[in-house]
């Protein structure tokens, strides 16, 4: 089943002699379940093509389908619900209120649409990424990986369609790089969560069953791994 | 860095620099306006002084025959001497001595009588005036205290200011701490950073510290002929003029440019003390990692208002000035209102109600030496006039024995129980003013208390108040004496020492209807004209003003009472020396002398106003570049923009809200004690509460800050916020 698609996505920024294309063309489909790995050099396009599935940022050409919603057709209210409910975001440097507790950070997306936590798959998810007992810690008292954990917690809790993960692994020491792709490929596999990684590292890239390389904004690679 | 770095990002960055341009823009003029008003004050002090006490420093008194005038002048630091012809007789020379350096008029002036071989009695100064100049007697044991008053009032605004405008640079440095970092890390020394952002501050600052600093003046000068025009109609006043001095100027220049450069470098030297890895991961960021909880908005508004209640702590520090001015403000104006509203409750029902019906118009003959009672035959021929009524005043003591008071008051404990004042041996002294009556008036005054209708004899008013059951707002009377005395014995025991024997006709319960206050424990005594010539023969007690009280016709008006007040004087004005009131005159000069102080206080709560509005508006507008990465992870979790609006409205809420609660809740309170101590019963003051002005001052700060959040919120949520994800 066709969860995402992208066809001939451009995305210009500036005017005249300041124009400058950051994605060119871009035609991708992925499907339901699958664990996608996008890579490529810094400045690629790698980061400007997740936030339009995002829905953070909109295209200049082109149309994107997730889930069978048009992110172009969007305003920026149905954006900041779609964002809510269909997309878990996890970035680089976490991304989490530091005023509140880990809990509030994570139930963020449901409090936001007045909504009341399921508490069974609540406790599954903290059991699953190791944080129960920090559950009424603030941000800065976690480590590095914790507060990865949690913001994965955060991506995780309304079960999106999709999973959009911006070098999650960037701020972070090898040993919990590793816990937390095992922990992303556990949420794909049990949960049968979409998963799109951006990463630059290709270690981390040959642990997806897919991995599609960019360049100068163009795909110039698509590969099926398993 | 000021070629290679401050110039590029000042250029680049207008919006920053504009918050800080308008702190320094507002800062010289508030202070530009605090240095001329206490300059024009001290100045409009010292005419006054000059104009009622003359301008001399120093005063010598001695003998015709001594001739000292040429040897004071040979004296170096002598400017001029002059003979005080007002002053000097026949027999001494009163000469005022001006000094080119009145510092050291002290030492000077005791050489000089030294010199002269005079008694120190015979050396004054002019003391107040000398004060002025800060001039004052080193033998004396208190310093006084008006230069440390000017300079507390200028540091206290200085100390407020700055810390309004540092918060205007910290919230400018803390945008790029980042920046700061990097140029750390290729080698920027903390003493440079520190020069560089102290470079930029006078920068920033000298254009608008010269333009706040005229604008100051300007508005001064407005202030000035404000309060001339408010006071034009209040009688014995001398107009203000407008002065300035460049010391002034350069005063306020120089606090301006202190302030500034403070303000700027108090979050300078925090910046510069960052490693440069801290401030390269900026880890001295908008939002701390201290456990903030909202519970209340919480509950109001859901995760909206806990997210904007979190931001609002996360801010507390540099909302303080706000939120503390805007109270300032608010409380000022609201407490100043009820106040004045009090007062003229309490003018009302004191004095103008207490009096109303007792005098039209109130003329004074000075120094008559012994009254004229055949005046009111003379002012009765003027038309308009209802009733004219001559009486004199004088103050007795009297001696009463104990066994002289009444039962009730025996009952209370006696006088010294009631008065608070303890007698002597066997009885006590009180005060027995005497009021005059011409004999008509006094015969009216006998038929309305029912007492025969005789001239032999005097009414003595037999109340004191029962201040132990009572209070002074609402007295209860009860009888002071036992009304079997007969005669009572006059003294002027504080002057003469002579007495007079008066025979009492009656005892009475009300006084005669005339605008006087008599003392809480005294026994006024009413005697008539006739009788009083009678007893003066004997005996010279008294010989002072005299006054003479005129009705007009109900409801007359103030033409109508000016014109008759000015036939009154016409017609007494050659013989005598005569002060006259008008009552409806005297009422507007009360209400337009009140009208004047609000607009004073007012506008003096609506610059504190502007002070806590202008820091609400730096900081929204300021906190846009630090609140980018806060709204881009609220935008990252999906928060929309109408809940951003929301989160908005709910900040603007609280920091508009605070102020206004919190000053409801004290203005109530202060209400509450100003009524019970002044005995008000506190419905009579609601009823009059100045609710409207109050609310519309609260709706002008709420519209402000909700206008500050408008413009500050539209600009965050305009701009693109997706970059600062990575942030």
């Amino acid at each position: 089943m066709e969860l995402l698609k992208c066809s001939g996505v451009t995305k210009v920024y500036g005017k005249g002699e300041n124009r400058v294309t950051a994605l060119n063309g871009i035609d991708l489909c992925v499907e339901k379940g699958e664990f996608v790995a996008l890579t490529g050099a810094s400045g690629s396009g790698k980061s400007t093509l997740l936030h339009i599935l995002g829905s953070v940022d909109k295209a200049t050409k082109g149309t994107v389908t997730v889930d069978s919603v048009d992110l172009g057709k969007l305003n920026a209210r149905d954006g900041a619900i779609f964002r809510r409910r269909k997309v878990g975001l996890v970035y680089q440097f976490y991304n989490l209120i530091p005023t509140l507790t880990v809990e509030k950070n994570i139930l963020l997306p449901l409090l936001l649409d007045r909504r009341k936590p399921d508490t069974e798959y609540f406790e599954t998810i903290i059991n699953t990424l190791g944080i129960k007992d920090k559950l009424s810690a603030l941000p800065n008292q976690l480590s590095g990986g914790q507060q990865q954990r949690a913001a994965i917690a955060r991506s995780l809790i309304y079960r999106p369609a999709i999973l959009l993960a911006d070098e999650p692994t960037g701020n972070l020491d090898q040993k919990n790089t590793k816990e937390i792709l095992d922990l992303l490929k556990l949420s794909n596999r049990n949960l049968n969560q979409t998963l799109l990684l951006v990463t630059h590292d290709e270690r981390i890239a040959l642990e997806a069953d897919r991995i599609v390389t960019i360049e100068d904004g163009r795909i110039v690679s698509d590969q099926k791994r398993r | 860095m000021w070629e290679s770095y401050s110039k590029s990002y000042l250029k680049n960055n207008r919006a920053s620099s504009l918050s800080i341009m308008i702190a320094a823009f507002l800062a010289a003029m508030f202070l530009s306006l605090l240095c001329s008003i206490a300059y024009n004050l001290w100045a409009y002090e010292v005419e006054k002084i000059t104009i009622e006490e003359g301008s001399w420093q120093g005063r010598i008194v001695c003998h015709m025959e001594n001739n000292p005038l040429s040897m004071i002048q040979s004296f170096k630091n002598v400017e001029k001497v002059v003979v005080n012809e007002d002053l000097s007789t026949k027999d001494r020379q009163v000469l005022d001595l001006y000094f080119e350096n009145p510092r050291s008029i002290y030492e000077d002036m005791s050489v000089i009588s030294e010199q002269l071989g005079l008694e120190e009695e015979a050396v004054s100064y002019h003391s107040l005036l000398l004060s002025r100049y800060l001039i004052h007697d080193p033998k004396a044991e208190r310093t006084p205290l008006l230069l440390t008053f000017y300079l507390s009032i200028l540091i206290l605004m200085i100390v407020s200011l700055i810390l309004l405008i540092e918060n205007s640079f910290q919230l400018s440095m803390n945008a790029r701490v980042h920046q700061f970092g990097i140029l750390s890390s290729i080698g920027a020394t903390p003493r440079q950073i520190r020069i560089c952002l102290l470079q930029e501050a006078v920068y920033l600052s000298v254009l608008p510290i010269i333009l706040g600093t005229l604008l100051g003046i300007g508005v001064s000068l407005c202030f000035t002929e404000a309060v001339n025009f408010l006071s034009a109609d209040l009688s014995g006043r001398h107009k203000a003029v407008f002065q300035y001095h460049p010391m002034v100027f350069a005063v306020t220049l120089l606090s301006s440019g202190i302030t500034m450069l403070f303000s700027a470098w108090i979050p300078a030297r925090k910046l510069s003390r960052l490693t440069a890895l801290e401030a390269i991961r900026n880890s001295r960021g908008s939002q701390s990692g201290k456990r903030k909880h909202s519970p209340v908005l919480s509950i109001l508004f859901g995760i909206e208002g806990e997210l904007a209640g979190n931001a609002l702590r996360v801010q507390k520090k540099s909302l303080r000035i706000s939120t503390v001015s805007l109270i300032l403000s608010f409380l000022g104006f609201s407490t100043m209102l009820c106040f004045t509203t009090l007062s003229q409750i309490s003018t009302r029902e004191t004095y103008f109600e207490r009096y109303q019906g007792a005098w039209d118009i109130m003329l004074t003959i000075k120094n008559g030496g012994g009254t004229d009672f055949a005046l009111t035959e003379e002012l009765q021929k003027i038309s308009g006039i209802r009733e004219v009524t001559v009486y004199q005043k004088e103050m007795t003591t009297i001696f009463v024995p104990n066994y002289w008071q009444s039962q009730n008051l025996l009952a209370l404990g006696g006088f010294g129980a009631v008065s608070k004042v303890s007698g002597s041996e066997g009885g006590f002294w009180v005060k027995a003013p005497v009021v005059v009556l011409d004999d008509n008036s006094f015969l009216r005054y006998s038929s309305q208390i029912g007492s025969s209708q005789s001239l032999d004899g005097a009414i003595v008013y037999n109340q004191i108040w029962d201040s132990l059951n009572s209070n002074f707002r609402k007295k209860e009377y009860i009888p002071f004496l036992k009304e079997d005395i007969k005669t009572t014995v006059l003294s002027d025991r504080e002057q003469s020492g002579q007495e007079m024997e008066v025979p009492i006709l009656s005892y009475a319960q009300k006084l005669p209807v005339l605008r006087e206050e008599y003392d809480n424990y005294g026994l006024v005594h009413v005697i008539p004209a006739s009788m009083w010539k009678n007893l003066h023969k004997t005996s010279h007690i008294g010989e002072t003003d005299s006054c003479i009280r005129i009705f007009a016709r109900n409801g007359v008006t103030l033409e109508e009472l000016t014109d008759i007040e000015n036939r009154a004087v016409e017609a007494l004005e050659s013989g005598y020396q005569i002060e006259s009131e008008n009552r409806l005159k005297e009422r507007l000069d009360n209400d337009a002398m009140i009208r004047g102080m609000v607009v004073i206080l007012g506008a003096l709560c609506l610059l504190l106003a502007i002070i806590g509005i202008a820091n609400v508006f730096s900081n929204t507008l300021g906190f846009l570049y630090q609140r980018k990465q806060e709204f881009a992870q609220y935008l990252s979790v999906g928060l929309t923009p109408e809940q951003m609006k929301h989160m908005f409205c709910i900040e603007a809420f609280v920091i508009a809200g605070r102020p206004l609660l919190i000053t409801f809740l004290l203005t109530v309170l202060f209400v509450q004690f100003a009524t019970s101590v002044s005995y008000l019963e506190p419905v009579v003051f609601w009823k009059e509460a100045p609710v409207i002005p109050i609310l519309l001052f609260a709706l002008m700060i709420a519209g402000f800050v909700a206008l500050a959040y408008y413009l500050g919120g539209r600009r965050l949520l305009n701009c693109d916020l997706k970059d600062n994800i990575y942030q």
